[in-house]
């Protein structure tokens, strides 16, 4: 067989400038039939870009895009679709009151007599789509918005197959997914595969592309930098790529020495998501928590910094028992909590970086009610200094930042309020590596400096990585504890998932 | 900040130009004494206003001020001719009732978790109910002439109650722009939940915001009274419509998040100019809603064209 025979998709020379900035530089590379094409590079190296280019939303300046040997211009997403590209983009864009079938057919619903939707076709189609998905569990008559989010991706992925799809984009597809959810998609994924579909799969997670991708393509400052057989490279290399600078180390080492206890949990409950859990936070140490979405842990740590109220049990700080019935009290305690969502729970985005930095701490900062907004400023760029938030100017509005950045802007909105106890929840989710590296590397500094940490995460090599102790919580309880040598993939993983299939 | 102050500037040029306009239409427009005698129409919807923009800048509505304007007059007298109080204590009851009835909206908003457009409908029905009740649809006069010292007297040549608004006008203006309280007000309406996450008390800020509104509506009953020296319970009816017209003539987005108190005075200027220069240059008063209407669409698209090419 003739290698251009299997040739699906040919990109070539693509080029795409917004406002003068040209954020796509002459990007060529072909996905060829079957083939997992997994596409690499930071925030801002122009993956989005080529994806919206791809699927419709943006034309390219420059550059051609070559569809089964001809070339094609896609003036709307409608006309991709139509082409045979479908995308399942980060953000779902599901109809969360219409139901799973009604879903899938969306645009293109199956009709009778040229004008009556056809129910009947509708349903069996759905079913048939998510059998083939190994989706049988899941309901066609089921509205969407009561579905967990690995359904409802389940949902844009059958919709994207309803068509006769040649080229399936996913843009980031496990970044809200927990561990058994990322297991069942890479099933699916390598189904599609079979099937003759050419996927091109945009993660930041290295295991998942190590695990289905063919070929990778690495992005940096919208330049090519290189497309690799997934067996020529390493992890190491690929960061190195993206980055464009060698990362010596993942994770920062940990100098292993900590000090007394400053925060004691016992027999906490929340009487619903999580019971009786009892830890202790030492000075200086980083306690990891292992656990995947809805083990309880964002609520555990959401009840210690007073967002949801205990039934149950005990706080102490510094050994002294303390109530915590509001955010406030607990900022005045000592404690700042980053929250997992910083979209909706960490920033104001249409605010300016100088107003989300002091958010947390305006009070003590202004005379009385007065802001003083010259300080408030000055504070904001020794923030944006010390922390290496890349930014215009500190007035500058937070949604125009890169999700890395956004990230430490809500960091350096905590560390403002000079906390002792850092409570971090899913710190690098959906971040660069580049940025991710920073913020582990920041992390290390302050519990070197003395900063209790706490930091919860899904992503089991950063718990393992970061952690100088981690505690496991599954099913909203704490099911074990490990020292920094006993905490193995295997140990935590474990119980991080025992028993949550059957809930799934 | 860009964006504001040029929906702002448009916003003033149209003042000028209805103004400039409406001077050579009409000759008793362009008066001292016609414009200062404005200002007192003026007053009423101006105190709400005000207040309605930190409202509305939290995404939320108070529809209920017109009747809690009718009721705070009700009140004010009932308590002094029917129950006998000295008059400054009954204005003290009016007051604090309206504060009340604010309050009251605040709490069936935060606590019962009601969104403020159907809470305030509901006591906007309420609240107008119970003051036909109390009035038993009679209306009281004979006030003291002290009394009309804050509706129809003046101080230093001009109408006392425009020294109110003024004050009002500042320290709105203040509070919004400069404070911690202000800061909190924009960062609930743009992100109720990061807010919350960092701290802000967001209960605590709107039942004060929607307690500040039932107070500026019930000021306003007590001047409205004072200015036309009768007591009726239909007072301030459909006043809602016109403050929150002029807020969101002045450029708060209804979304929340956005909103200066300077768009909100331009508002109330431009919709006054409107009204009065209209019907002295004899268009007739379903003309002037027209007006207003479509001056209303207009600014906003104007501004809307503006904030778009600015951004891409």
């Amino acid at each position: 067989m003739k290698d251009d025979s299997a040739l699906t998709l040919r990109i070539e020379n693509a080029t795409k400038s917004f406002a003068g900035v040209t954020v796509l530089n002459d990007v060529s590379f072909d996905l060829k039939k079957g083939e997992v094409h997994a596409l690499l590079g930071e925030n801002g190296a122009g993956k989005s870009t080529l994806i919206k280019i791809l699927s419709g939303v943006h034309l390219p300046d420059r550059g051609k895009i070559i569809l089964e040997n001809r070339e094609h211009v896609f003036n709307s997403p409608k006309d991709a679709f139509k082409n045979g590209i479908a995308t399942v983009y980060q953000e779902l864009l599901v109809f969360p009151e219409l139901t799973v079938a009604e879903n899938i057919f969306l645009g293109h619903t199956p009709k009778r007599h040229g004008f009556l939707i056809d129910w009947k076709k509708i349903k069996s189609d759905a079913r048939k789509i998510l059998d083939n998905l190994d989706s049988h569990d899941l309901d066609v008559d089921a509205r969407v918005g009561s579905l967990s989010v690995a359904n409802r991706q389940r949902v844009e992925i059958a919709k994207a197959l309803s068509q006769k799809t040649k080229v399936l984009i996913m843009d980031e597809p496990t970044a809200a997914l927990a561990d058994t959810d990322v297991r069942r998609l890479i099933t699916v994924v390598k189904r599609l595969k079979e099937q003759g579909v050419s996927i091109l799969y945009v993660s930041h997670k290295m295991p998942e592309i190590f695990e289905i991708a063919d070929k990778v393509s690495v992005l940096r400052d919208g330049n090519h930098v290189g497309t690799f057989d997934i067996l020529d490279v390493t992890e190491d290399l690929l960061v190195s790529k993206m980055v464009g600078r060698s990362v010596d180390k993942l994770y920062p080492s940990s100098k292993g020495s900590h000090g007394t206890p400053i925060l004691e949990v016992s027999d906490l409950s929340d009487g619903v998501r999580f019971s009786n859990a009892s830890f202790i936070l030492h000075r200086g140490e980083i306690l990891g928590i292992a656990g995947v979405v809805g083990s309880g842990r964002s609520e555990l740590a959401q009840t210690i910094f007073g967002i949801n109220s205990s039934k149950s049990g005990s706080i102490k700080v510094d050994g002294r028992k303390v109530l915590i019935k509001k955010p406030r009290d607990a900022r005045n305690l000592g404690i700042a909590y980053i929250p997992e969502d910083r979209g909706t729970q960490g920033l104001v985005k249409e605010m300016k970086i100088s107003q989300n930095i002091s958010m947390a701490n305006l009070d003590r900062e202004a005379r009385g009610i007065l802001i003083l907004s010259q300080q408030e400023i000055l504070n904001a760029m020794n923030a944006i200094k010390k922390i290496g938030i890349r930014a215009r100017s500190a007035v500058q509005v937070v949604r125009q930042l890169s999700g890395g950045n956004q990230q430490k802007v809500v960091v350096a909105k905590w560390l403002q309020t000079e906390p002792r106890i850092l409570v971090m929840d899913e710190p690098t989710r959906g971040i660069d590596v580049g940025a991710k590296a920073e913020i582990h590397a920041l992390m290390r500094d302050l519990a070197d400096q003395g900063m209790a940490i706490l930091m919860i995460s899904s992503e089991l090599p950063e718990v393992l990585g970061m952690s100088d102790r981690v505690l496991v919580m599954n099913a909203g309880q704490i099911k074990a504890e490990f020292s920094k040598d006993q905490a193995t993939p295997e140990n935590v993983g474990a119980i991080m998932t025992e028993k949550v299939e059957e809930v799934a | 900040m860009r964006v504001l102050i040029r929906h702002e500037s448009i916003l003033l040029l149209v003042v000028i130009i209805a103004l400039f306009t409406l001077s050579i239409q009409a000759e008793q427009f362009a008066t001292i004494e016609n414009l200062l005698n404005q200002g007192r129409f003026l007053t009423e919807v101006s105190l709400v206003a005000l207040i309605m923009t930190f409202v509305i800048v939290t995404g939320g509505i108070d529809l209920s001020v017109g009747s809690i304007l009718g009721l705070s007059a009700i009140i004010l007298g009932v308590a002094w001719k029917k129950m006998g109080l000295p008059l400054p204590v009954a204005i003290g009851v009016a007051l604090s009732v309206g504060t009340l009835a604010g309050l009251f909206n605040g709490i069936i908003i935060t606590r019962f978790r009601v969104p403020p457009l159907i809470a305030t409908l509901a006591t906007l029905a309420l609240y107008r109910g119970l003051a036909e009740g109390i009035s038993q649809a009679r209306s009281i006069r004979g006030y003291p002439d002290w009394f009309f010292i804050l509706g129809q007297g003046e101080l230093l040549g001009v109408p006392t109650q425009l020294w109110i608004v003024a004050f009002f006008t500042i320290f709105t203006g203040f509070i919004l722009g400069y404070t911690t309280w202000g800061r909190a007000t924009y960062a609930i309406g743009a992100n109720e939940i990061a807010a919350r996450f960092s701290g802000i008390a967001v209960n605590k800020t709107k039942l004060f915001i929607y307690s500040a509104s039932g107070f500026a509506a019930a000021l306003a009953g007590v001047i409205f009274v004072s200015r036309v020296s009768t007591t009726r319970s239909d007072m301030g009816m459909g006043l809602e419509l016109d403050a929150i017209t002029a807020v969101v003539l002045g450029g708060t987005s209804i979304f929340g998040g956005k909103g200066t108190i300077i768009g909100t005075v331009f508002g109330l200027l431009l919709i006054q100019t409107l009204k009065n220069g209209l019907s002295l240059a004899g268009v007739k008063s379903d003309g002037t809603y027209v007006a207003i209407g479509f001056v209303l669409i207009l600014t906003l698209l104007i501004s809307n064209l503006f904030n778009r090419s600015s951004e891409g």
